[in-house]
């Protein structure tokens, strides 16, 4: 279809002016791609479906959300009853906050999944050092993006969970105060913070659309990773991007549209996991809930900083699990890229994505004494496994890695 | 030799420009963080009022003061003796840490154990020193109405519900709590008898 497409005189038209043909031959039609790449190199286009999606529903939610915390007739507020008022009054609105509210968990759901088949088979290695560690950041603004979001109903874990994060930054030295009163813009969370927060969240979708841009350049500029992790030249082991990996890639939107429409529509909260069932709660900035505790998405974090008896070492230590991602290209000194042909990274790996999950129940969980024994463990580990990758070459015997597939 | 200083008057002539367009940039990023600070009506609300004697003896309210919630407990004579006898399990008895948690009027032994202006009303800021939840009144000794959220030496105190940080009825933090200090003790003072004017 591109290619007839590529014949009218319309597109010559275009061509001339755009170079367009030039753009698409070496981006799409004749952009070398591995050709045994599996499905876990589907998820960055799903990734990039979630930001459009996210983006889309966003757009619409804000044609009728009210950012403000000034008190109703009702006894709630003008954010909170604007939620309800598109859950309830406005057309189709249950479904487009439902796909917004989902999407969100929906999205760090296949980001995680991405960064996951990235540390498998070693797509952070070099020459790809740059294409991780702007995947980095690009994790950060999600996550900015998605607790500035979780304040806009104004729910009782909007409130609180806002609360307990800007205390974090109190706890930066020196200039803690000062950047808690610029997130907070008042002695405590309340209408200023709504409103910059609503900001921000608006802001920050499109820093990811630019930085993905930038991810996205990156990728094509050092080419796709493979399962096999190694360095390709000979043409036959590649195959063009269209229509190969354009059709997988739709299959694989096909594939998980289906999960995605089943929670949108038969179980959005999802038990609690993705809308949590005290955000129906109106904000009370003088009771707190019995259990607080952030989404899912960000709770493997949450119980890092709770291991921690001092609350600075607890906000150092929690910065620092992230900060550390960035260092992984540099830290993981392997000649060899993947898992498959490094046995005892293989299990280190698999052992890190399943403390990850451990870490998240723990922070999903009311803290008791032995959870937080667990947790202690699991952040043990966490951090265990970024200071081993330097020593591994030296003991590891890696299997031969193939000449070519 | 012209060439040259040339080159160095064109240096010079970048360097200047340059500079001077950043110190302009940089200047500019004042409004935009300044607009970030509480503004001036957040700031003017900052006193409030309240009759201590609507809080019947052994209660508990919490009101609201700069939109932060604030604490006063009435101490009957019983709340006040818990108050006596686990120093050494406590981060900072006297309260002495930081300023947030004195006072000037904090001048005898007895006021630093009470860190109250009349020993049974406390009035105290209820966020959490560790991440601003506001803890939970649990002013009955041992774990009988608490269960095991409580250790089994439990004086009566605050419970917060958020990382397990532990006050006892002074709002002084104890040994093992993420809260680094006591709650934080606000400036107030006595307009009338029983009329406190906060902040």
């Amino acid at each position: 279809m591109i290619e007839k497409l590529m014949k009218t005189q319309l597109f010559a038209w275009v061509d001339r002016r755009t170079g367009a043909e030039a753009i698409i031959k070496s981006q799409l039609t004749e952009y070398p791609a591995p050709k045994n790449l599996n499905y876990m190199w589907n998820f960055g286009s799903l990734a990039l479906l979630m930001l459009v999606l996210q983006i889309v529903t966003g757009i619409f939610l804000v044609m009728y959300y009210k950012p403000s915390a000034e008190a109703t007739f009702g006894g709630f507020t003008v954010a909170f009853d604007s939620v309800e008022r598109i859950m309830r009054d406005i057309n189709f609105g249950w479904l487009i906050r439902y796909m917004h509210a989902v999407g969100a968990s929906m999205f760090f759901f296949v980001v995680y999944l991405h960064m996951g088949r990235g540390m498998y088979y070693g797509s952070f290695k070099e020459p790809r050092e740059l294409l991780w560690i702007i995947g980095v950041v690009i994790l950060l603004i999600m996550q900015g993006a998605a607790f500035f979001g979780y304040l806009l109903p104004w729910g009782q874990m909007s409130f609180w969970g806002a609360t307990v994060i800007t205390n974090l930054f109190g706890a930066i030295p020196v200039l803690g105060d000062f950047v808690t009163q610029l997130l907070v813009g008042g002695f405590a969370i309340g209408d200023p913070t709504l409103n910059r927060f609503f900001s921000l969240h608006y802001l920050f979708p499109l820093l990811l659309v630019a930085i993905v841009g930038g991810h996205v350049h990156a990728l094509h500029v050092v080419h796709s990773n493979n399962p096999d992790g190694i360095d390709l030249h000979k043409p036959e082991e590649m195959i063009p991007f269209h229509p190969y990996y354009t059709i997988k890639d739709a299959f694989g939107v096909a594939f998980f549209l289906t999960i995605y429409a089943y929670i949108v529509f038969f179980n959005p909260q999802f038990a609690g996991y993705f809308i949590e069932v005290d955000n129906y709660v109106p904000a009370n900035n003088l009771s707190t809930p019995a259990h607080i505790a952030p989404v899912w998405y960000l709770t493997p974090w949450y119980t890092i900083l709770r291991s921690f008896e001092s609350k600075l070492i607890g906000v150092l230590a929690m910065g620092g699990s992230l900060a550390i991602l960035f260092l992984l290209p540099f830290l993981c000194k392997s000649a060899v890229r993947s898992a498959r042909f490094r046995p005892v990274y293989q299990i280190m790996v698999i052992m890190f994505f399943i403390d990850v999950i451990i870490l998240g129940y723990c922070g999903h969980s009311a803290p008791t004494p032995t959870l937080k024994i667990v947790g202690q463990l699991s952040t043990a580990y966490y951090f265990l496994f970024f200071v081993a990758l330097p020593f591994l070459p030296k003991f590891e015997k890696t299997k031969p890695v193939p000449e070519g597939i | 030799m012209t060439d040259q200083a040339n080159q160095s008057r064109r240096n010079f002539l970048y360097v200047a420009a340059g500079g001077l367009g950043a110190v302009a940039a940089g200047g500019m990023v004042v409004p935009f963080i300044g607009s970030m600070l509480p503004a001036a009506d957040t700031l003017a609300a900052s006193k409030t009022e309240f009759d201590v004697s609507t809080v019947v003896p052994g209660q508990l309210v919490t009101i609201q003061w700069q939109g932060k919630p604030v604490f006063v407990l009435n101490r009957t004579a019983e709340l006040l003796k818990q108050v006596d006898g686990h120093d050494d399990i406590l981060k900072d008895a006297d309260s002495k840490a930081i300023d947030e948690v004195q006072a000037e009027w904090m001048d005898t032994p007895e006021k630093r154990k009470y860190r109250s202006i009349k020993p049974e009303y406390l009035i105290v800021v209820a966020s959490c020193t560790h991440l601003g939840c506001i803890p939970l009144f649990k002013p009955t000794p041992g774990r009988k109405d608490w269960g095991d959220s409580v250790p089994e030496d439990w004086a009566g105190g605050w419970h917060c519900p958020c990382h397990g940080s532990l006050y006892d009825l002074s709002a002084r933090v104890a040994n093992g709590s993420p809260a680094p200090h006591n709650l934080h003790v606000m400036k107030y003072s006595y307009k009338t008898d029983t009329t406190v004017v906060i902040g």
